[in-house]
């Protein structure tokens, strides 16, 4: 059976959930916890663009030099898309996604709430500290809008959950290599936690597990992958046609959020060490030095022959590392490509022979 | 802090330097006193024009003296400097030394360097311009000191802080990074405790290591008052503006804003803003407008385009448009209110979350809206900034309103305020003139 029949849609899930008297929350990238709104019975939906969407909707608000996940975020919205959510949520993760939550709330003013979460770009104590209160006045705001009574009790409860689920992630992408499927059909699984509930992802990933590792070990050219997210997933399928396979990888939507747990009784505080025990990452403001470490030892960890840098057009803080991190890689004797897309367009050939250049020589 | 570097620095600058600046400055005002008209409709530069060029001439020549003689601080430009400045830190801002070089058009050779490094053309153009320098050395200037501390405070945008990353990994010293949440509507009391606390608990400690000091709370309150001073002077000048021809334009205040970015704190500063205050006040009463037969008076928001600064000021001026003010420029008088120098490191905390740029575009919208009413404005340029996202998101919108709201023209003009090549010519002269046409002076 293919595993992808064994994933619902968006639209399957989000009916489903609702038709059992829970609600929806649209979240924006990237960072937040989804126990903070399983907790009130609200299923989170990542709002990843989506790819190919009409995006003039969103011209009415942004100008053309924003990236097309923003545009294409905002036009899913204004072309109704979102009508089934009860919430949106923006976290903060870059100067576009703080102007999307704001022009939300001075502006398109929607019918549903909009929360924003500021994420802080540090880690320290004061950063945990900082991050928990932002939780916890989430937390109180729900309570009201809700008027559901939730215990911290019943919100450890769902963080406990949400761990576990985040211990099948990581598993997976531990024996990614004894899992026989291709790249494209494992983002179509990991991401798919992107708006299952954690026992529905739990199930699949538990299927793959006990179906789809057969020891078999994968072939083509390993690399790993750096940026948002692989869209247009298509990127996958040419990536295997020209013989490379991802072995592991630093996107924002999946590598990103392999997420440490929190230590902290207090279900805020945990959840808030949760976030900030990610790995590196640009937009809690990592530093150099610590993303090139963590790429390097993923290259050396997984095998990896190369990196590929697959940043989304207009990206500012993906772009500023790019030049050191290239150095800093090449200095380690690891090859490393940039490649620009736009969510919105088919994939250019440009980019498909630049990528196949690359995995030839590696 | 060598002592050699000491001598060097007394004999070089405050000997030789301050003299010599100090004697072009008078020969400047000189010419300036009697300084007509330039072009047929453009006032002439302010006399403090001579001063504002002495300030900011020693302000760099003081850098190329000043490595090992005081620490040096790079900072973002609503950074809290005023710890640095009482910690006796020389302070770079690589925002107004990129605008310089915008100014006098020796960006674009920075620009090109930062590119063939591998910066995309994709990220803000001061950056290009400032890590065309850091990455060459090359700078209109003279020299910049290498620095011992870095200082980026998000609440410009969350730009500085990949910026000043690079920056880390450039000159390997360290860098404080002072997160100010972003403020929607009204900032939670979590987020003034956070910035307190790192103020308090990061940025004083590192930074009085590497400056091997000790921060003295006379000192501090010192500098804040000083800071506070200024900040209000600024602010009363630019509500000058709101006379009837208005004495000074966005263009002076483009040129004058130099000192209360890049010398806020210092006493000199709060002297220098005094006069300039002086002067336009006597403007005022002789009743000399920035353009001579005033007709319209036209608002600007955003950054300005450095490198057709004169070009764009002479071609409103010849059909009698006036630019009274900029939320850009206001940015730095509006906070005045909130410094309270006995409430300390909280009152600070407050007025570092509170600057325009790190509030919703609803506030935006309402300072454009209020400007229009207190400086009566028949018209809105907005300068769509390609380079500056969290300036610029929100200008559609906030365009919309305010032609809705007050029926006046309202321009989206698609610039970036350094990288030239992002400025067409054709496109912008075309729009300006149906801009002016919609105002009737074309
Ligand atoms: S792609 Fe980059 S700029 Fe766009 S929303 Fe994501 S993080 Fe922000
Ligand atoms: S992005 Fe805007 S606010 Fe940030 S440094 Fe550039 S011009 Fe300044």
């Amino acid at each position: 059976m293919d595993i992808l029949e064994k994933i619902p849609s968006r639209r399957e899930v989000i009916e489903s959930f609702k038709s059992t008297g829970g609600k929806i929350a649209a979240v924006y990238p990237y960072h937040y916890h989804r126990a903070l709104f399983r907790a009130f019975d609200i299923l989170p939906v990542e709002v990843w663009g989506p790819p190919g969407i009409d995006t003039t909707y969103g011209s009415s608000y942004l100008q053309p030099y924003v990236c097309s996940v923003v545009h294409s975020g905002l036009s899913f919205y204004l072309s109704g898309g979102l009508d089934v959510v009860d919430f949106i949520v923006v976290p903060h993760a870059c100067d576009s996604l703080q102007g999307l939550g704001s022009v939300y709330i001075d502006f398109v003013k929607p019918k549903q709430p909009v929360f924003t979460i500021y994420i802080p770009r540090g880690r320290k104590d004061l950063d945990v500290e900082f991050l928990s209160k932002e939780f916890e006045s989430i937390f109180n705001r729900l309570k009201e809008l809700t008027g559901k009574s939730v215990t911290e009790d019943k919100l450890m409860e769902e963080i406990l959950k949400e761990e576990e689920a985040l211990k099948k992630v990581r598993e997976l992408y531990s024996k990614r290599e004894q899992i026989s499927l291709s790249d494209y059909h494992f983002y179509r699984v990991v991401r798919s936690r992107e708006y299952l509930p954690a026992e529905k992802f739990m199930e699949i990933a538990d299927h793959l597990l006990e179906n789809f590792s057969d020891g078999t070990e994968r072939e083509g050219v390993p690399v790993i992958f750096s940026g948002l997210l692989p869209e247009p997933m298509e990127i996958l399928e040419k990536l295997e046609e020209i013989d490379g396979r991802i072995v592991a990888d630093d996107f924002a939507c999946c590598g990103r959020r392999l997420y440490g747990e929190g230590k902290s009784n207090n279900p805020f505080v945990r959840m808030a060490e949760s976030i900030l025990n990610s790995p590196p990452d640009s937009s809690r403001g990592a530093t150099v030095d610590e993303r090139v470490e963590h790429l390097s030892s993923l290259v050396k960890k997984y095998g990896a022959r190369g990196v590929v840098f697959y940043i989304v057009k207009f990206c500012e803080m993906e772009l500023f590392y790019i030049p050191h991190m290239m150095r800093g890689l090449k200095e380690r004797g690891i090859p490393s490509v940039y490649i620009e897309v736009d969510i919105n367009d088919p994939l250019p050939d440009q980019t498909i022979t630049r990528l196949e250049a690359f995995v030839e020589v590696l | 802090m060598k002592l050699i570097d000491t001598i060097k620095y007394r004999l070089t600058v405050d000997v030789a330097g301050r003299a010599f600046l100090r004697y072009e400055r008078f020969l400047n005002a000189r010419r300036l006193k009697n300084a007509r008209f330039k072009s047929e409709n453009l006032a002439p530069p302010l006399r403090i024009s001579a001063w504002t060029k002495e300030l900011i001439s020693l302000h760099y020549f003081r850098g190329r003296y000043v490595e090992g003689h005081q620490p040096v601080a790079y900072v973002t430009s609503g950074g809290p400097v005023e710890i640095l400045k009482a910690l006796g830190y020389y302070v770079i801002y690589p925002e107004n030394h990129a605008a310089l070089a915008g100014a006098r058009h020796a960006q674009m050779e920075l620009i090109q360097s930062a590119e063939e490094f591998g910066f995309s053309q994709d990220i803000c153009s001061y950056v290009r311009t400032d890590l065309g320098t850091a990455l060459t050395g090359k700078t209109p200037v003279g020299k910049l000191p290498k620095p011992d501390l870095l200082l980026a405070c998000t609440n410009i945008c969350q730009t500085v802080l990949h910026w000043y990353r690079v920056l880390q990994k450039i000159f390997n010293v360290p860098l404080v990074v002072i997160d100010t949440p972003f403020v929607y509507t009204e900032a939670p009391p979590h987020a003034v405790e956070y910035v307190k606390k790192q103020l308090e608990n990061e940025l004083i400690p590192v930074a009085e290591r590497v400056a091997g000091r000790t921060l003295k709370e006379k000192k501090f309150k010192e500098v804040v008052k000083y800071s506070k001073d200024a900040t209000e002077l600024w602010l009363e000048i630019l509500n000058m503006g709101r006379h009837i021809p208005t004495p000074i334009s966005i263009f002076d205040q483009f040129i004058h804003m130099a000192p209360i970015v890049e010398m806020r704190g210092d006493k000199v500063t709060v002297d220098f803003y005094y006069a300039m205050l002086k002067e336009v006040k006597e403007r005022v009463k002789k009743g000399i407008g920035s353009v001579k037969n005033e007709k319209k008076r036209v608002l600007w928001d955003n950054l300005p385009v450095w490198y057709k600064l004169s070009r764009l000021a002479a071609e409103l001026a010849d059909r009698g448009v006036s630019m009274p003010i900029s939320t850009y420029t206001y940015a730095w008088g509006e906070l005045a209110p909130l410094i309270d120098i006995e409430r300390g490191m909280e009152s600070m905390a407050r007025v570092y979350l509170y600057p325009i740029l790190n509030r919703g575009t609803g506030h935006k919208l309402e300072v454009m809206r209020q400007m229009v009413k207190d400086f009566k404005l028949d018209g809105v340029i907005l300068h769509s900034d390609r380079s500056c996202k969290p300036y610029s998101i929100g200008q559609v919108p906030q365009r919309n309103k305010l032609m809705e709201e007050f029926g006046i023209p309202a321009l989206l003009l698609e610039a970036d305020h350094n990288d030239e090549r992002a400025f067409s010519e054709e496109q912008v002269a075309s729009r300006i003139a149906s801009f002016l046409e919609m105002m009737e002076v074309a």
